[in-house]
């Protein structure tokens, strides 16, 4: 009873550059480190808002400095890419019966870029008009 | 059946996934793109941000969506170091979960401060 299983090599940091499928999830994966470092700046601003004016004018310089200007343009890139990404997934997250049949995905992902264009309004306004 | 402690993290891995869907490319737009090209004039400056920031529903906002990104990011975090080929899955989780719940302290402790 001496098996020997094939067990394929991969190599392990390296396994999603062959293919595109895998390249897009790792892309995908990489957006966390985006909203991770973006999410401290933003801890950081409030502690800046909080100690007065010089720390916070501190705080917007370095966010558009050359860096923070690269650093947001790429968050905001992988944001949209999170963003159409856990929408495409919502349908096989979220199933919702009506009677005997279920709500088509395309309704429900419709939705959910209707309330996003939404929310994405009212937060313009609440900036343009403060 | 076994009780699992695993819905916790889930439970804020796919809110804080659902909410900064919606929620984080106008921000990042709005606090990081817009006052780099000039755009809503002086919408970011110090005395607006304090009124704005001073509302304690933006503040329970804010809190909201900070929070959350911060266990998604976290939970997101963890499964990138195994994608990555890093295999200690324990150290990884107290570190991202540990820098999570201190991302949480910080956000109460500076909405607190304003």
């Amino acid at each position: 009873m001496s098996r020997k299983p094939y067990v394929r090599e991969v190599p392990k940091t390296t396994w999603f550059l062959k293919q595109s499928r895998y390249q897009h999830y790792m892309l995908h994966e990489i957006s966390s480190i985006f909203v991770a470092i973006y999410t401290g700046i933003l801890i950081v601003g409030l502690f800046r808002l909080a100690q007065g004016p010089e720390a916070w004018n501190g705080w917007l310089a370095a966010v558009t400095s050359p860096i923070g200007i690269v650093f947001h343009v790429l968050a905001f890139v992988f944001a949209l890419l999170h963003t159409t990404s856990w929408f495409k997934a919502v349908p096989q997250a979220m199933r919702i019966q009506r009677g005997e049949s279920f709500v088509p995905g395309n309704l429900i992902v419709g939705v959910h870029y209707g309330v996003w264009a939404a929310v994405s309004v009212v937060v313009l306004l609440l900036a343009g008009v403060a | 059946m076994a009780r699992s402690a695993k819905a916790v993290p889930w439970f804020l891995f796919a809110a804080g996934g659902t909410v900064i869907a919606f929620i984080l490319p106008v921000m990042i737009f709005v606090t990081g793109l817009a006052p780099a090209v000039g755009l809503f004039g002086d919408a970011l400056s110090y005395e607006t941000m304090q009124a704005f920031v001073g509302n304690w529903l933006i503040k329970l906002i804010l809190l909201g969506v900070i929070v959350l990104a911060a266990w998604h990011a976290a939970h997101r975090l963890r499964v990138c170091a195994h994608d990555f080929g890093i295999r200690a899955d324990h150290t990884v989780a107290i570190v991202v979960y540990s820098v999570a719940a201190i991302a949480t302290a910080a956000t109460i402790i500076a909405l607190l401060m304003i």
